[in-house]
């Protein structure tokens, strides 16, 4: 029972770090379905990073992994440059611009890392192996029954997630960027004419949401894949998506979403192994989380509110 | 003289920009691909031909026994035939103000329908491939209604009910491939029977093994007719009408759900034929859990083809090159075969740019009118 | 001698295709009401975003306290002081009334000592009193969203005063308010130029202009035409000088002839996406040859009973009689068949296809029909000849004729375009929902002569308006709407304008 709870927190930390830079963008009124390349994106500069320092701080620091969020987040920011550079200077389409980039990312990060490899170790393998972060527990509250759970064996990243969120929710909700962030989603017009500079804060917001993407990747990479590899594109940057629209694009409700999906696959899992079904059966599980979407949007999709301008290109000179 | 300046800025913003657009798009990757090949070492001309001779539209410098330069031609447009259809599929949705993303997921389950219930038969030829044919347009075409209903009833959005349907299906086909179809050596799919498939395997053309594709007869075929319904009938102008302006066609009296359940389901029938072509074809088997890049190839083929019908014919010619020209390429001059994607990928990313490019083109000439008024006065 | 406060010396300014503003120069003083008075499209609106930094003039100098200045963003006039009331409010709808008014101007704390926060409880209370001072009653935490279009107004307004603003910009103010409304908002004007602000009002309506303007600067396409003191001019003089020629002020309108009634309208109730009920209880009929004007503050339910008429909204309950036929459950297009006809007030967003060409866009109405399509293919030789009739005929301008790409013609074209396609049915019955808002007088006088024409038929018609001036001119009826509900329905020459302005504000004996 632990591990499902254990499983569950470890799997909806870097989902929800992913949703919270998916709703970011979208609230500064950039439609962003380049989450799934951002975060591999994002993965592939940390495991880079990781891959040649390991050469020299050895195999086992766990210095490396905290560098190698650092350069995640920044690996994904600059990756995110094009989504915003094609989106808010080319005015192109959104959705498109995110497919682009998706693409991209994918052929870009498969290619490189094959690239790299014959430079740092001669092979033309297109996996960085990572290996698992270390767990810790924290002691007292994780005795305590059944939540407990969540309190054992945690990957450090998911300390500095819970961490992260809080900031980007005060940064959303408190604060004068998040604001005006939030009212470019809703009428540019409005901010405009109040002196905000619509593109800049776009910018900004699209650029965090490849940072954050990037350490979720970088976390799946040092947690579930214990590599990097093109398997890092596994969909879970369109679950973010997914777990942001189910939560009506608050930051709040969507780290319940994730909590959710996070438990719902752990839970599936343990499930299975319980009932001694074969292995290929936690596919089904698997499936879980979109098909709980699917279902939930049916019931819930009336009430959903998108931000107004999201997917609208902003043009100064239309009046 | 003023004419001569600005010769591009003119070509885009002429008659014909949508096609300039797509050409200035192939001659920047060429040019981007060119550069990365140089910085690698490798001689970019050599690498551009060698991508020509993978797909036998120019001669290798040896063929191994039976095969020759048709044998390579008919292989590229087996690969060509889905990947043209996907992009239909594409065209069809996007006309209609629908991003159908998810090609890959209708691809998948209608080539595995097809694939359980006819490519394991053992059924003769002709009714075989009619069946798979027919089963690809049904599953493709009930999936993409299913979006559309969704999108209609439900204000569910297409591209996240497709992103959904893509790992739902996804996951769903590897399980039932995993515990019932799979070959221990392979650990994909058993390989379906030539009865099946919609391509006819060793057929000998002039001396050497073909492949000879009814796919892309199929694929051409529909071109034409996508072409013709837009072009030319009630049908194809609601649905243009229901994409540029849902409220518009609404108040014209077009009945707009029913029409945006059609599109998809017209989208869907076109990615179904996709994965029939594409999974009883070319590859034959089908690798769990894996939705195919193609899914998303299409949408660059859609695109760098000003997402016309006629125009994704060439589009897809043009990608294909690159996608199957990479293995021979690849040995050539002895870089990754990834490369084929990120070129498609860069495709992708000028043909995206073609609006902002017209936009410039147009402030260009527009500036320039607007100086010779002023120097009139 | 004369302070100016601002001076825009020779201003010129041009998009592409078309010069906004041409060798403009106007000189304002401190603390007066100058008025900028022009047709739609005159140019009125680019000189004013210029002086408050929204665009930059290709040529001339603009200069503000003696000092010449550049102004590369709204934020540079800011901070001289220059605030604006665009003509299509820039609120954020889901914000609150106080989150609106400082947004871009943020007071921001530090919390514990280091960490900024912007703390709404405080602004909530200094808006509270920043609209007590000026005699502005907002409540700071309702959302705009849930407050009248008046009360939006005056959120803007305390928006300038709230950047301190000195010289204020009012776009077209009047537009959406109602007469009453209209009298409260220049006394609001009246006080703010005794406290010394300098106001300048960009308006068509001349009337305004006479109540509270000192002096009046008038263009006609892009060019000054000329400078008055508004106490001695004339209102004919202004008129003429505005339009550039002569203009006849009263539209003929013959007797009328009214036939046997065509729409009717029973109980009509209509609700929402939200189910909340925007139409209630609405009754009333419309004979052959009548013009039915309502007249209501926008979003009361005007519009909603249009689009429940032509189908485009269900009736929750009540029915709609055509001709003696049923039609309450009827779709848009059996609606349009039995012989509705109907201008819609989003005219881009509804009326036309903006992509398509104005050919195609002409035959929307016919399209699905013989002899413009047979067995489903379409007939382009007939769509050709019909679009260059109506072209023809109802004088749509554009550039390269039926081939034209709707987004590139003017607003004013696209509407007779509209007028035209659906006139051109000959139906029973025509609603017509703001058909000349944002027109230049000359498109306004062709639509207004159509209409009367329609009538003149035999056509019932359905003029759903917000300018007052317009129901008045035209109407045979008047039904006056309120929160959903026709307060009074009578013949027109019953009524004066105040008489409907008080029933627009709620008030039901008048």
């Amino acid at each position: 029972m632990t591990k499902v709870f254990t499983d569950g927190l470890s799997f909806a930390m870097p989902l929800l770090i992913m949703a919270i830079g998916a709703i970011y963008s979208e609230k500064s009124g950039v439609t962003n379905l380049a989450i799934e390349g951002f975060q591999g994106f994002g993965a592939f500069i940390g495991s880079l990073i990781a891959i040649i320092l390991m050469g020299t701080m050895g195999q086992s620091s766990q210095a490396v992994l905290y560098i190698a969020m650092a350069f995640a987040a920044v690996g994904g920011g600059i990756y995110a440059c094009l989504h915003a550079l094609l989106c808010i200077r080319f005015k192109a389409n959104q959705v498109i611009s995110g497919v682009v980039v998706n693409i991209l990312a994918v052929a870009l990060t498969s290619f490189c890392t094959s690239l790299a490899n014959t430079k740092i170790n001669g092979t033309m393998s297109n996996k960085f192996i990572l290996g698992v972060s270390t767990r810790f527990t924290i002691p007292v509250i994780s005795r305590i029954p059944w939540v407990g759970g969540l309190f054992k064996n945690m990957y450090p990243f998911e300390i500095i997630i819970i961490v992260l969120v809080i900031f980007f929710w005060y940064l959303m909700y408190k604060t004068k960027f998040g604001m005006r962030l939030r009212a470019c989603g809703e009428n540019p017009q409005a901010v405009d004419a109040a002196g905000g500079d619509v593109e800049k804060t776009r910018w900004a917001a699209v650029i965090i949401s490849g940072a954050l993407s990037g350490i979720g990747g970088i976390c799946f990479a040092y947690s579930l894949l214990a590599n990097f590899s093109p398997s890092i594109y596994m969909g879970y940057g369109y679950l973010a998506i997914a777990a942001m629209i189910f939560g009506n694009w608050g930051i709040g409700t969507t780290a319940i979403v994730c909590m959710i999906f996070g438990l719902a696959k752990s839970g599936g899992y343990q499930l299975c192994i319980f009932m001694g079904l074969p292995s290929s059966y936690s596919d089904l599980f698997l499936m879980l989380p979109y098909v709980l979407t699917m279902i939930l949007l049916i019931f819930f999709s009336k009430k959903n509110h998108p931000p107004k301008a999201a997917g609208e290109a902003w043009d100064k000179g239309k009046r | 003289m003023k004419k001569k300046r600005h010769t591009l800025a003119h070509l885009l913003d002429g008659r014909h920009a949508s096609v300039w657009v797509s050409v200035l798009a192939v001659l920047l990757t060429l040019l981007t691909a060119g550069v990365m090949l140089l910085l690698m070492g490798k001689n970019p001309l050599i690498a551009f031909r060698s991508f020509l001779q993978g797909c036998g539209m120019l001669p290798k410098a040896n063929y191994g026994g039976g095969s020759g330069m048709l044998s390579d031609l008919s292989d590229f447009l087996n690969y060509m035939a889905p990947m043209l259809l996907a992009s239909l599929a594409f065209i069809v949705g996007f006309k209609a103000g629908l991003f159908n993303i998810g090609i890959a997921g209708q691809m998948l389950i209608s080539g595995f329908t097809a694939t359980v219930f006819i490519g394991y038969s053992k059924l003769s030829a002709l009714p075989a491939r009619i069946l798979v044919v027919v089963i690809g347009i049904l599953v493709g075409g009930l999936t993409g209604a299913l979006v559309g209903f969704l999108k209609y009833q439900f204000n569910i959005h297409e591209v996240v009910s497709t992103i959904m349907l893509n790992y739902i299906i996804s996951y769903l086909t590897g399980f039932f491939i995993n515990n019932h179809y799979v070959d221990m050596m392979t650990r994909t799919s058993r390989i379906c029977s030539a009865n099946a498939r919609l391509t006819l395997t060793n057929v000998m053309i002039a001396g050497v093994k073909c492949k000879l594709p009814i796919g892309i007869l199929i694929a051409v075929i529909m071109a034409f007719v996508v072409k013709f319904i837009f072009d030319k009938t009630v049908f194809g102008f609601e649905l243009k009408a229901v994409g540029q302006n849902r409220k518009c066609a609404k108040y014209t009296g077009v009945h707009v759900g029913n029409r945006i359940i059609l599109s998809m389901a017209f989208s869907g029938v076109l990615a179904g034929l996709a994965g029939v072509t594409y999974y009883l074809g070319y590859t034959n088997t089908i690798i769990p859990k894996t939705l195919v890049g193609m899914g998303y190839d299409s949408i660059s083929v859609a695109l760098l083809g000003n997402s016309s019908p006629i125009g994704s014919i060439f589009a897809s010619i043009i990608v294909s090159i690159f996608q199957q020209g990479a293995n021979y390429m690849s040995s050539m001059v002895n870089v990754a075969k990834e490369i084929a994607s990120l070129i498609t990928g860069i495709l992708l990313l000028y043909a995206s740019c073609g609006t902002y490019m017209k936009m410039r083109a147009h402030m260009v000439i527009q500036r320039d009118i607007d100086r010779e008024e002023e120097e009139k006065k | 001698m004369d302070e100016y406060v601002v001076e825009m010396r020779h201003i010129t300014k041009r998009f592409p295709g078309i010069v906004a503003n041409d060798d403009v120069s106007i000189s304002i003083r401190k603390g007066e009401v100058y008025a900028l008075l022009g047709e739609n499209g005159a140019g009125k609106s680019t000189l004013m975003s210029m002086l408050f930094g929204m665009y930059e003039p290709d040529k001339g100098e603009i200069i503000v306290n003696g000092k010449p200045v550049v102004f590369h963003s709204s934020n540079d006039a800011a901070a001289c002081n220059i605030g604006m009331v665009h003509q299509h409010f820039k609120l954020v709808d889901n914000y609150t009334i106080a989150e609106n008014i400082v947004l871009g101007m943020e007071p921001v704390k530090k919390k514990f000592g280091f960490l900024p926060w912007v703390d709404m409880r405080e602004v909530n209370k200094e808006i509270q009193e920043l609209s007590q001072k000026y005699h502005l009653e907002v409540n700071p935490t309702d959302k705009i969203e849930d407050v009248p279009v008046s009360v939006r107004q005056r959120v803007e307004i305390l928006k300038m005063l709230y950047r301190k603003a000195e010289i204020m910009i009012f776009d077209e103010p009047t537009a959406v308010l109602t007469p009453q409304e209209i009298e409260y908002l220049l006394e609001i004007i009246d006080g703010l130029r005794k406290d010394g602000k300098t106001v300048i009002l960009i308006t068509h309506k001349i009337e305004e202009i006479k109540k509270i303007a000192d002096r009046c600067a008038i263009l006609l396409r892009g060019k000054l035409v000329d400078i008055l003191d508004v106490k001695t001019a004339s209102v004919q003089e202004m008129a003429n000088m505005m339009v550039g020629r002569e203009v006849d002020f009263n539209p003929y309108k013959s007797p009328a002839n009214f036939g046997k009634t065509i729409l009717e309208v029973d109980h009509l109730t209509v609700k929402n996406e939200n189910n909340f009920e925007v139409v209630k209880d609405v009754s009333f009929s419309i004979r052959e040859g009548e013009i039915f004007a309502i007249a209501g503050v926008s979003g009361n339910g005007q519009t909603e009973i249009a689009d429940a008429v032509a189908g485009m909204m269900k009736a929750a309950s009540g029915t709609i009689t055509l001709d003696g036929k049923d039609v309450t459950g009827a779709s848009i297009r059996e609606r349009a068949e039995a012989g509705i006809s109907y201008i819609p007030e989003d005219r881009q967003g509804t009326g036309v296809v903006m992509d398509f060409t104005l050919q195609d866009n002409l035959a929307l109405r016919e399209y699905h029909k013989e002899p413009f399509s047979k067995k489903g293919i379409l007939s382009f030789d007939k769509f050709r000849s019909y679009a260059d009739e109506l072209i023809e005929k109802y004088d749509i301008r554009s550039g390269q004729g039926r081939e034209t790409i709707v987004r590139s013609m003017s607003g004013g074209n696209q509407q007779k375009a509209i007028v035209g396609r659906e006139i051109e049915e000959h139906t029973p019955l025509i609603i017509f929902v703001q058909p000349t808002r944002g027109l230049d007088i000359g498109a306004i006088e062709m639509i207004h002569k159509q209409i009367l024409k329609e009538r003149d038929r035999g056509a019932a018609i359905l003029l759903i308006s917000l300018e007052l001036d317009e129901i008045m001119d035209l109407a045979d009826t008047i039904g006056v709407i309120y929160n959903g509900q026709l307060l009074q329905t009578a013949p027109a020459d019953t009524m004066t304008s105040h008489d409907v302005g008080r029933y627009m504000m709620g008030v039901k004996d008048a």
